[in-house]
């Protein structure tokens, strides 16, 4: 077993671990973080998209142990009690989602883009979002979401998760 | 509620299903956990055809962590094999299928074994210690191969592996011939491909001492509720589904099998179980639609009127009997597309291969018989040199002759089709195209225009049209429930009959009770996921079939207008008023201004949905008379306009589905000459759904669905060696199209009402999967139109298109 130490959602997280655990799990399993899923396990869906070091990431190719002393935000990191991140409201109102289940990957993908570049042309959101596979909604509504958010439609200051 | 007074239905209105999904809170299978739950882990089959001499459980079952392990001896001894559902209609041999392969396997990932134990990865890797002994024999991949008088068998019992033959007749098609100016041919291929929703099959089972819990991501709980009934000999069965990560007719039906074993494996080890499918495991195994092989004939007038149609179908159905028809069956449904022609021959064969089972797949045989009709219209264009456009409108069904009865027994009820065409040419500029194009250009433009139906609400009997004399109806018709609920403070609940993947089902039905009940949507909730204890199901329980539109629709109204009745006649008593003088707005009973007064001028002048409710659930003394207290009502839906043809005659007439939305969709595409690569440049939809609900909903359902047609059309599929060996395990080598191919969807809606649905609203599913192929297909032989290219077979790979322009033409 392997302990590993890191921030999770801005709250210092600790487990002892299976060296061949991935991030992934360790979310899921054991800080009980379910909002990334499991799509393929092989980093061909990211559906299983976080932000670690403030670059996204396939958990499902992270090993935990990898993980030990980084930032890592999911998409439970993203609202507060008070109010969503602008993205996932953009989301919300534009009915970008279907099923679901992509979703949060999705929108980290998204948040790691506007992060780096504020105001994406759509084909930077469309190359942003080439790693998230979706069947449900042929991504129209998620490309038109983050362009509401970029131009401002959506945007609020963010908060700490930021 | 009339159909004018609406509200809240034709809104956008907010979604009920996104707050949960943005935050990360969807509630999947996969998210459960419960108390000394275990890990199951399927043993599959590494060949594509092969005896099982042996296998022995010893190792595996003394492995660290493990619980238990359940082979195919086991799997005959414990349980029942499954029955011949609707979807084998044609078979006429009885043919055991148990959950696990027995005595032999007939395709790469067939399931063998199952093993239990403490956490996944122990149960992973004691997969390894189960020894299983087998005796190779020829895999078989092709139907050709599979038809040879001298193939080996893959089903011993059946005698051959051509196992279903028939055909249905329609009109007097040989007369239909004799009649013809000329006969126009293609040989015309689709592929296999699936549509991989991104949450692969899951069940979780709690064996509790009252009765057996499965939690599944199953579309059709029927499918696996009646398997474990019947297979395990239990009725304390309860099936649960919570949140879906997408279903597109996936996860109908082989789910059953591992429902089953995941429900064998929780009886055997007394403990929670839990199996998640691996991606892998989900493109060998969790089913595919089946190639399709069309040899076409057209009989045409000179100008361009079709008169009949012979389709001889060679159906390649993988190596389960379980679902030998389902693709036949299912052009039932469009088996005349928006034509008026009145003669058609089809002509089946369900071949078996050593592939994987084939399962429904967003249209199911409709984008077949669709690609069949479109493709058909170019070839009668270019043999008559006429324009392809002129002979679609030359044989479509006009407006003066709905509602239009096919001859097969379909009742279309309202359409346009020749205003979708119209709209569809101008949206995307068909003339200035045209053209462009003659001017002159090194470019490899090209432009398609197809239309297309998409039919909704299924008839239980359909699949037995090619089997009228069947003492075994698996039902007939429609029946659906649901039942809405004011609780004692007033808010309003809901439960639907049929579990949704993620079609906004729980946003739609609120709106349908806002509106009938007078209350804001955000007022009104769904009780939670589906629940076989809970959820009033009948035949029409399924998010398939695009059923909701019409079965969900109608009893959630119906529900909502049974509360509506009982609010109205308590809200009466107590305001001491007539109930025609009463009006419900935003969760308020009150009367109407401008009734007139026929009540004591000095009681209150409205009462709120809460203090109704406190009253209906606590206060009999203030009840009326003979008043069922509460207020919550159940209403199961049937379609009222059914009959006639709900029963398949012995012609095989028959009503395959209920409801036939319409769209026109218009591609224009790019060939690189020097790769092959096809690229959309615009795709245009114009299309019916009949009154929307909700149109934004609408519109994602178009989205999705065309995209998924436009990324099978372009390559998305499997591809198999010739060694029976599944080459595309992974989404990447499978080839869904990402953000970067899937290309931007302009829509236009043009809505003509359904005269006989409860709000005039047609199906918003599958439908945009179903003429999008074809689009796509007619676009791409347009641009290779220099080279006298025809486009017969998909997908369009790069490496397809790149002979089509330098080696086959």
């Amino acid at each position: 077993m392997t302990k590993v130490t890191l921030n999770v959602n801005g709250e210092t997280r600790t487990a002892s671990v299976p060296p061949e655990m991935t991030l992934l799990r360790l979310l899921r399993e054991e800080f009980g973080l379910t909002g990334a899923k499991l799509g393929c396990d092989v980093g061909d869906c990211g559906a299983c998209t976080v932000i670690v070091d403030g670059k996204t990431v396939n958990s499902c190719l992270m090993l935990a142990p990898q993980a030990d002393g980084r930032d890592v935000l999911t998409v439970e990191g993203l609202a507060t009690m008070e109010r969503l991140h602008p993205i996932q409201k953009a989301f919300e109102e534009k009915g970008s989602l279907q099923c679901g289940f992509c979703g949060p990957g999705v929108i980290m993908s998204a948040k790691a883009l506007l992060d780096e570049n504020p105001d994406p042309s759509v084909l930077e959101i469309r190359d942003a979002l080439a790693g998230n596979l979706c069947r449900c909604t042929g991504y129209s509504k998620m490309i038109e979401a983050i362009q509401d958010v970029a131009r401002g439609d959506n945007r609020q200051p963010v908060g700490e998760s930021a | 509620m009339t159909r004018s007074d609406s509200r809240y239905v034709g809104a956008s209105v907010r979604s009920k299903e996104a707050p949960r999904h943005v935050t990360g809170r969807g509630r999947f299978v996969d998210d459960l956990v419960l108390p000394r739950m275990l890990h199951a882990f399927v043993l599959r089959s590494p060949y594509a055809h092969a005896r099982i001499v042996s296998a022995n459980a010893g190792r595996a079952a003394h492995a660290t962590g493990v619980y238990g392990v359940i082979t195919p001896d086991d799997v005959v001894r414990l349980t029942t094999p499954f029955k011949p559902g609707r979807y084998a209609a044609g078979l006429r041999v009885p043919v055991p299928e148990y959950a696990t392969a027995v005595g032999k396997v007939r395709y790469v990932g067939e399931p063998v074994a199952m093993v239990a134990a403490s956490s996944r990865p122990e149960a992973e890797d004691a997969l390894e210690l189960i020894d299983v002994e087998y005796e190779p024999l020829p895999a078989i991949v092709t139907t050709e191969a599979a038809a040879a008088p001298d193939a080996t068998l893959i089903y011993d019992e059946l005698g051959t592996n051509v196992a279903w033959q028939g055909h249905v007749s329609f009109g007097d098609v040989d007369a239909a011939f004799a009649r013809a100016d000329r006969v126009v041919s293609a040989n015309l291929g689709i592929h296999r491909y699936s549509s991989t929703p991104l949450e692969p099959f899951a069940c979780l089972v709690d064996p509790t001492p009252e009765r057996l819990t499965l939690y599944c991501n199953c579309q059709n709980p029927e499918v696996v509720y009646e398997a474990i009934t019947e297979a395990l000999g239990i009725d304390g069965v309860r099936v649960a589904v919570p949140d879906v990560g997408g279903g597109f007719g996936q996860k109908i039906h082989l789910i059953r099998k591992y429902a089953v074993l995941t429900a064998l494996m929780a009886v055997q080890t007394g403990r929670p179980v839990k199996w998640i499918e691996d991606r892998s495991e989900h493109m060998m195994a969790a089913g595919h639609s089946c190639d399709q092989e069309f040899d076409v004939e057209a009989a045409v007038r000179n100008d361009g009127e079709v008169l009949g149609l012979r389709i001889a179908d060679t159906d390649d159905v993988g190596g389960s009997v379980s679902t030998l028809t389902i693709h036949f069956t299912n052009k039932l449904n469009n088996l005349f597309n928006t034509y008026r022609v009145q003669n058609l021959r089809l002509e089946g064969r369900s071949v078996l291969t050593n592939k994987c089972p084939v399962v429904p797949n967003r249209g199911i045989g409709k984008p077949g018989m669709c690609f069949i009709w479109e493709r058909m219209m170019d070839a009668v264009a270019q043999e008559l040199g006429l324009d392809p456009i002129a002979v679609r409108r030359r044989n479509l069904v006009t407006q003066d002759q709905f509602p239009y009865t096919t001859p097969n027994g379909n009742i279309i009820g309202s359409g346009d089709y020749q205003g979708l065409l119209d709209r569809a040419l101008k949206n995307i500029g068909y003339e200035d195209i045209r053209a462009q194009q003659k001017t002159g250009n090194d470019r490899l433009i090209g432009i398609g225009v197809v239309i297309g139906l998409e039919p909704g609400g299924r008839n239980a009997a359909r699949d037995m049209a090619i089997f009228p004399k069947s003492k075994q109806m698996p039902g007939a018709g429609g029946v659906e429930g649901a039942t809405v609920k004011i609780e004692k403070n007033g808010s309003v609940v809901f439960t639907l009959g049929a579990p949704s993947c993620g079609q906004s089902h729980e946003t739609t039905a609120a709106q349908i009770v806002a509106d009938v009940l007078g209350i804001p949507p955000d007022r009104i909730s769904a009780s939670g996921g589906w629940d076989s204890s809970l959820s009033p199901w009948g035949v029409s329980c399924a998010n398939s079939g695009n059923n909701f539109h019409l079965y969900d629709i109608g009893a959630v109204h119906g529900a909502a207008m049974r509360v509506r009745e009982k609010v109205l006649t308590l809200a009466a008593h107590l305001l001491k008023v007539d109930r025609s003088a009463l009006d419900l707005r935003d969760g308020i009973v009150g009367r109407v201004p401008s009734a007139a007064p026929n009540s004591s001028a000095d009681g209150p002048a409205t009462i709120t949905f809460a203090e109704l409710g406190k009253i209906a659930y606590a206060n009999q003394a203030l009840l009326p008379e003979g008043f069922e207290g509460g207020l919550e009502a159940t209403y199961y839906h049937s379609h009222p306009h059914a009959d006639p043809g709900m029963l398949p005659d012995e012609t095989g007439r028959v009503r395959a589905q209920y409801t036939f939305g319409s769209a026109a969709h218009a591609a224009l595409v790019e060939v690189d000459p020097g790769t092959g690569r096809v690229k959309v440049l615009r795709y245009v939809i114009v299309s019916d759904n009949g009154t929307m609900i909700n149109p934004s909903v609408v519109d994602g359902q178009i989205y999705g669905s065309a995209a998924h047609g436009i990324s099978v059309a372009l390559g998305e599929g499997f591809v198999y060696g010739d060694d029976g060996q599944l080459l595309t395990l992974t989404l990447l080598d499978y080839g869904k199209s990402t953000t970067l191919e899937t290309p931007r969807i302009e829509i236009e809606h043009h809505p003509v009402p359904d005269p006989y649905t409860t709000l005039g609203q047609k199906a918003a599913g599958e439908g945009a999967a179903i003429p999008s192929p074809a689009a796509i297909a007619s676009a791409v032989e347009n641009a290779l139109s220099p080279f006298g290219a025809r486009v017969r077979r998909l997908p369009l790979t790069p490496e397809r298109v790149w002979n089509l322009m330098h080696v086959s033409r």
